[in-house]
């Protein structure tokens, strides 16, 4: 969880990702900030993302895309 | 069929009585016969094309369903079994399955819009290179274009995608997805609905409610009053404009092309002002398209805020697959280690958001001057993407503050006049005559010696009136609708009898301007797209 808060931080560090669970739903994050977020969590987790995985819910709060990172790799 | 018109208005009596009248598990049935009439009424020989997109799609969709659930199944039943790698590879090749499934079905259903909507285009340059060794192509294709299939193909396309991704369920009466698909009120012009959104208003039961009837009727009267007095009086000044650009002044030629901005936007969200009250009587959500998109403060904004399912569209089908696709992810990585990590991270982003808007354009028309306006829209926001840091640094040397209104009234002053300039661009004839008219606007300072001279486009000065009433109107409401419904406000706010005698004045004053304004542009800009 440190390494994703570590690259959420990098992009905006305005945003409190303990509480903050509207992302994306809330416009926190833009079509641009997604692209930068998902290729920062590929490479650190070694993962794939695809337009499948493009659904608020999976991204609207660090604690989901933490529940997101940890079911493909328990998929992988 | 035309909208404007009594036959359309009988036509919704037809089916508010009979979609009232039947019990509500048939309802759906009845929107399904009243819009493949509507379809049929435009011309019999478009209905096997949007026949065929509808089935091929239903039959690759349910295909798609049918190997993802047994792979599920096969992967269950062998839990602990397979090595990962089996598994891996089983997977893959399930996804090479469905991918081919989809891809032959795209390849179909957009071959056939772009065969309808590009054959003319491609064959004058294939022309014009034959040209310059002597040659000649003729182009002798008279097709008529299917109505409103650059709006169902797109539709059918996002719920493939959708299917394939896992997001969306797969139909299972092919009946239920050609409703879907060739849904009356968005057929010709949207808006390009997501299946998980529409099917889930289409489908469900509703019941006559006196309130949504009364809201639905006051905003399809709204916007007849938006298309048929402002746009349609509009429709002729623009016209006048665009045919003698060259001889009027640069000031007179400005004042047109406003025109023009206050003419689509009355035009088109005219039209969804109809179609979303009409879906409010029925009962039905429909996605709005319009989020007051002259008060954007960047092009980048605009662009979420007008047509919007289309930009949503875009997003989904073409931005987020493109940006994400692992040719243009390495690309990015590459570019990070060799030139920085600020390009590497930019770089797939512009690279997508290139092809999205280059695609965009040719979605609007099959000519150069569209690929140009997509293009100018692109190079605004790539350019403001790539730009956000030094910007911010700038704002803050200039102590600007974000939320200074003057500040905010700039940045959408600047953003309508640039959505202007850039709109008008494909709309005056060639591209030559798009950049002939800014030129004029540029260079031509004469300064007109009478009201006459400066807008010599205005017949009357009676319609010019009610023209800057309907936009002074438009204006009004856009600023009201900040603070939420302007209907809900006038309901808390005003009498009864002052709310219906408001409808009363604009009813009579689409019959006084409307009516007759009526022949100065038949149909709805939008349904040329």
């Amino acid at each position: 969880m440190d390494k994703l808060l570590e690259i959420l931080n990098d992009i905006n560090p305005d945003v409190d990702y303990e509480t903050e669970d509207r992302l994306i739903d809330g416009k926190v994050y833009d079509s641009f900030s997604i692209i930068t977020l998902i290729s920062e969590i590929s490479d650190a987790f070694d993962i794939e993302l695809g337009p499948e995985h493009l659904i608020p819910e999976n991204f609207n709060s660090a604690a989901a895309m933490w529940r997101m990172i940890q079911g493909i790799l328990d998929e992988e | 069929m035309n909208i404007l018109t009594v036959s359309f208005l009988l036509f919704l009596l037809g089916l508010l009585v009979l979609y009232f009248l039947v019990p509500k598990r048939f309802q759906w049935w009845v929107l399904l016969a009243f819009s493949l009439g509507f379809y049929a009424l435009g011309g019999l020989l478009n209905l096997p094309w949007i026949l065929l997109t509808a089935l091929s799609t239903w039959a690759a969709a349910r295909f798609m369903q049918r190997s993802a659930r047994e792979e599920k199944d096969f992967l269950a039943a062998r839990k602990g079994e397979l090595s990962k790698e089996e598994r891996s590879a089983r997977k893959a090749r399930g996804k090479r399955t469905r991918r081919r499934a989809m891809v032959l079905c795209l390849v179909l259903n957009v071959g056939i819009l772009c065969a309808f909507k590009y054959v003319h285009f491609l064959l004058a340059q294939a022309n014009a290179v034959a040209g310059l060794f002597g040659g000649e192509i003729r182009d002798s294709i008279h097709w008529i274009v299917p109505l409103g299939i650059s709006f169902y193909t797109f539709q059918t396309v996002g719920y493939l995608c959708d299917v394939y991704w896992g997001k969306a369920e797969a139909e299972q009466n092919p009946l239920r997805l050609l409703l879907f698909t060739s849904f009356f009120p968005q057929i010709t012009q949207g808006p390009i609905s997501a299946w998980n959104q529409l099917s889930g208003e289409l489908f469900a039961p509703h019941s006559l409610d006196a309130d949504g009837f009364l809201l639905g009727a006051q905003r399809m009267l709204w916007g007849f009053f938006k298309k048929m007095v402002v746009a349609n009086l509009l429709a002729g000044y623009v016209q006048d404009v665009f045919a003698n650009y060259s001889v009027y002044t640069g000031l007179s030629v400005f004042l047109g092309a406003l025109c023009y901005s206050a003419q689509i936007y009355a035009d088109f969200s005219g039209y969804m002002d109809i179609m979303c009250g009409l879906c409010q009587i029925l009962g039905i959500r429909l996605t709005e398209n319009f989020e007051r998109p002259y008060f954007s403060k960047s092009i980048a904004e605009y662009w979420r805020r007008w047509h919007i399912s289309l930009g949503v569209w875009f997003k989904n089908y073409v931005y987020y697959p493109i940006a994400m696709a692992k040719w243009n992810q390495r690309l990015g990585k590459t570019a990070k280690r060799r030139l920085g990590k600020a390009f590497g991270s930019y770089l797939p982003a512009t690279v997508a958001l290139v092809v999205t808007w280059l695609a965009t354009g040719l979605w609007h028309g099959a000519s150069w001057g569209y690929i140009a306006w997509g293009g100018v829209n692109g190079l605004f926001i790539i350019f403001s993407m790539w730009m956000e840091g030094p910007y911010d640094r700038w704002k803050k040397r200039l102590k600007i503050r974000e939320e200074a209104w003057l500040w905010r009234a700039f940045q959408v002053g600047r953003t309508f006049l640039l959505v202007t300039f850039i709109k008008v661009l494909p709309e005056v004839g060639s591209l030559k005559d798009g950049l002939g008219l800014w030129k004029q606007i540029f260079t031509n300072h004469s300064l007109p010696h009478s009201l006459g001279e400066l807008l010599p486009f205005v017949g009357t000065y009676r319609e010019l009136g009610a023209v800057l009433l309907g936009i002074g109107l438009m204006l009004l409401v856009s600023l009201l609708q900040r603070k939420g419904s302007v209907r809900g406000l006038m309901r808390r706010r005003l009498p009864f009898l002052v709310r219906i005698g408001i409808f009363v004045l604009l009813f009579f004053l689409i019959l006084y301007f409307g009516v007759p304004a009526s022949g100065n542009l038949g149909g709805f800009m939008y349904a040329e797209f």
